[in-house]
């Protein structure tokens, strides 16, 4: 125990003073710092004046560039809010409206004409010409920026644009392309001002709202453009804010600190301020064709058998998803509506395990089931149980449980080495709305997130995607059929829903595309009592 | 005493420089950055210009070398994510967490001080008791847990506080800083009862009370200012755990700190921000920990001593 009677006592209790009232100064000069730092009392989404929109996003956007827009996180804040493009497409119906372009045609096989949408400026005040639209066309794919929008959408395509006058612009490609206009509903126009070396931070183009100021970390403030070619949206300005947390973003909702919640969780949102829409989101085990026991497609049938999708969703996804038999979901072009989810089948499942065991298939072989934190609310339970589904019928996986860009190196080629056989669980988004951005990535042998194939699937492929209208339909859910029947690249698990937090303050209706584009110009002031 | 500075620098640094090794090559162990930041479509020359234009295409030795030569001159490189300094980043987001950390610790110590000389004065009486309970369940409740259900039941079944956020009135500091306290604050009453239990039946102290002296005087005057060498020890300790720590608060509270930096790092291979956020963390670490050491040494004149020249 140490003296009570130091050497030097005034000297020591001097310096236990100080310790003492540094300690003291230390919290009054941070109480007072964060007095400074915090004299906003509206809160970082804003007050509810009714003259704000605020949205809370699960996280915040990497980048505003709009040639990055097919990323989730981008596209829900800049496409057709601050930047729009030639044609979109109506995420109900499927078909594709006018938007900067007022009509466009296939004037030769290869080359389609479209004509712009005069009278619009950018919120620059720069006017909108045809040579904008050629700019940001070359900008996204034919440019050494590396856009995702390119990688996503164009593949390896690239497009000669050509301004033939101040409304009419062609686009040339370098074979058939059916769907280019669908494929340009991707590309957000931007004036042909904007840099083409790098990406921008803060873009600029013709839609409903400006980007008045991004707080990193913070928050993202939009203000109306007053100039806007269109009908004004409700709100003059819109404040979005992100938390990475499902429950807080539902607690923010309940208390009225934002309007619009995106992704809630069905175990902490509160019914009354939700709405369910479908989200284009198809979930699935990829099973690796290429390694033993998956090699063999008896076991992977088996697997799809072995599966409860209908027990799964209800205990573990909240009832909302319905069971799916395919990759891509309803209103999708190339969707087989005749097509049924593999049946809930232990014994015939376990029965294909023995039989190919007894072929000499190594069924023990330890498979590995990657699944990626955060996909969706309750994805480790759901992996848990795919594993227990799996073992029942004679087969030995473990979990492994990776972030995205772990997942994404399971996921995309060059496909990792000496891992053994593994069972990815996908979560795929047809926000195109076309079955070929599906089988272009996932069905065709070296496709960029396919493990393996067959040369007739490839070429079905590819003699589906070369037609167009209902022959393209037809085809594409034929390939569809037959990847199930002959194939079997996957276990389909469930057409996913999405769980908006809506704020009773407002009324707004989602739809497919709202995961990816959430239209602020829509949103409107409820009326009391109704969403 | 400036030796004993000296030596305490030397000694607290190693630790710091294999921090920071660890972190750059660990971090090239997770994963080619190039996967996550072109797209699909991505021809292998553009990869081979995105490695080449991010250094990635050196053999990780140079990498090494030209990271910390650049560091020296406190060029941290550029953020794969938003394109910007990852040092003005890493800049921003640290007074956030610091200012947290801060005001955590410094109620907490005084809270602790507090109620464990409360506790410490009665042993065994009601107080103690409670005290005593109290602070082994705040040490032991996991703080994302204590922040959620703050969330549930005081912003939105008691509508006192927001939910989250950085901007507002002094409310908002109210959860983030509940939630980083409640371990600290238990772990800290039982370091100030035991170590005041032992200072109030020290010789000293029987003295002081015996000359009239009363329990206030007794307790603050003399018996807390010879207990207080661990209380600091273990609230340094602490206050380090406090910066990593916060990545939980900033992530469920919606705080751009440094801990949320580092993670949405990770998440993206960011290696240059997250360098640069694991350097500043090392760094301030090292200087608390030299700080908590320099308070001993005033405090405690026994500890420089026990240092040799």
């Amino acid at each position: 125990m140490k003296s009570s009677v130091p050497s030097g006592p005034h000297r020591e209790r001097g310096r236990a003073h100080t310790v003492l009232a540094l300690l003291t100064t230390g919290t009054l000069l941070l109480t007072s710092a964060c007095a400074v730092a915090n004299s906003d009392a509206a809160g970082d989404a804003g007050s509810a004046d009714g003259r704000t929109l605020r949205v809370v996003l699960t996280q915040e956007p990497p980048t505003l560039e709009p040639c990055e827009s097919s990323l989730t996180a981008t596209g829900v804040v800049v496409r057709s809010n601050i930047t729009e493009p030639l044609v979109e497409r109506d995420p109900t119906s499927g078909k594709l409206d006018p938007l900067l372009a007022t009509g466009w045609r296939q004037t030769k096989p290869m080359t389609w004409t479209f004509d712009m949408r005069p009278g619009v400026t950018f919120q620059n005040g720069q006017p909108f010409t045809a040579k904008d639209a050629a700019f940001s066309i070359d900008r996204a794919v034919n440019s050494d920026l590396a856009c995702n929008v390119d990688g996503y959408v164009f593949g390896d395509e690239k497009l000669e644009v050509h301004a033939v006058s101040p409304t009419r612009l062609t686009v040339t490609t370098e074979k058939n392309d059916p769907i280019l206009p669908l494929r340009l509903s991707f590309v957000e126009i931007v004036p042909r001002t904007t840099s083409t070396k790098a990406k921008v931070r803060i873009p600029i183009g013709t839609g409903p709202y400006a980007v008045t100021s991004w707080q990193t970390g913070v928050s993202i403030s939009l203000a109306r453009n007053e100039n806007y070619w269109g009908k004004a949206p409700a709100y003059p300005r819109a404040r979005y804010v992100w938390r990475s947390d499902a429950s807080v973003r539902a607690a923010m909702i309940d208390k009225g600190e934002a309007d619009i919640a995106t992704a809630l969780d069905h175990t902490s949102a509160d019914k009354g301020n939700t709405v369910a829409y479908p989200n284009n989101e198809t979930t699935a085990l990829r099973l690796d064709g290429r390694e033993a026991p998956l090699d063999d497609i008896r076991v992977r049938k088996a697997i799809g058998m072995a599966v409860d999708r209908k027990g799964i969703i209800d205990a573990l996804l909240g009832g909302l998803a319905k069971p799916a038999a395919q990759l891509v979901p309803p209103g999708v072009v190339g969707h087989n509506d005749d097509l049924a989810p593999v049946p809930y089948q232990v014994a015939a499942a376990r029965a294909l395990v023995k039989q190919a065991a007894a072929d000499g298939v190594p069924v023990h072989r330890q498979i590995t089931l990657v699944a990626r934190n955060g996909m969706f609310a309750g994805i480790s339970e759901v992996a848990e149980a795919l594993q227990y589904e799996m073992a029942r019928v004679g087969l030995n996986v473990r979990i492994r449980m990776a972030d995205t860009a772990t997942h994404l190196q399971y996921q995309l080629r060059p496909l990792p080495r000496d891992v053994g056989p593994v069972a990815l669980l996908i979560m795929h988004g047809n926000q195109a709305g076309d079955a070929a951005f599906t089988t272009s990535q996932y069905l065709v042998s070296d496709g960029p997130q396919s493990t393996f194939g067959t040369k007739e699937l490839d070429r079905r492929i590819a003699a589906a995607d070369a037609l167009s209208g209902k022959a393209r339909e037809k085809a594409f859910a034929e390939v569809l059929e037959y990847q199930n029947d002959t194939v079997v690249q996957y276990a389909c698990l469930a057409h996913m829903r999405g769980l908006l937090g809506l704020s009773p303050r407002v009324r707004y209706r989602p739809d497919s595309a709202t995961g990816d584009e959430m239209r602020l110009a829509e949103v409107s002031a409820a009326k009391p009592g109704r969403h | 005493m400036t030796s004993f500075l000296r030596k305490r620098v030397i000694s607290s640094a190693i630790p710091l420089v294999f921090v920071v090794l660890g972190v750059f090559c660990l971090a090239r162990l997770t994963g080619n950055p190039v996967d996550l930041y072109l797209p699909l479509s991505a021809t292998p020359q553009q990869r081979a210009e995105f490695s080449a234009a991010h250094g990635f295409d050196d053999s990780i030795p140079v990498q090494l070398w030209d990271y910390l030569t650049n560091a020296a001159r406190l060029d941290f490189g550029t953020s794969l994510r938003t394109g910007e300094s990852a040092g003005s980043m890493v800049l921003t987001a640290f007074p956030v967490t610091l200012q947290l950390a801060g005001m955590t610790m410094l109620l907490a110590i005084l809270g602790a001080l507090l109620v464990g000389s409360l506790a410490a004065y009665r042993p065994n009486s009601l107080i103690d008791r409670i005290a005593g309970l109290l602070s082994m369940t705040a040490a032991s409740i996991p703080d994302f847990w204590f922040a959620i259900v703050g969330v549930l039941v005081f912003g939105v079944g008691l509508d006192w506080l927001p939910t989250s956020g950085t901007l507002g009135g002094p409310e908002i500091w109210v959860l983030p800083i509940a939630t980083l306290l409640i371990r600290p604050f238990g772990v800290l009453v039982q370091v100030v009862r035991g170590s005041m239990v032992g200072a109030l039946s020290a010789p000293y102290v029987k003295v002081a009370r015996s000359k009239g002296a009363g329990p206030q005087r007794v307790v603050f005057g003399h018996a807390l200012r010879n207990s207080i060498t661990p209380v600091l020890t273990v609230a340094g300790d602490l206050t380090v755990g406090l910066v990593n720590g916060a990545v939980v608060v900033e992530t469920i509270f919606g705080w751009p700190g440094i801990g949320k930096l580092m993670i949405d790092s990770i998440l993206q291979r960011d290696f240059a921000v997250l360098q640069a956020a694991v350097l500043l963390t090392a760094v301030t670490i090292f200087a608390l920990n030299i700080l908590v050491d320099v308070c001993h040494a005033l405090i405690d004149p026994r500890v420089r001593q026990a240092v040799p020249a």
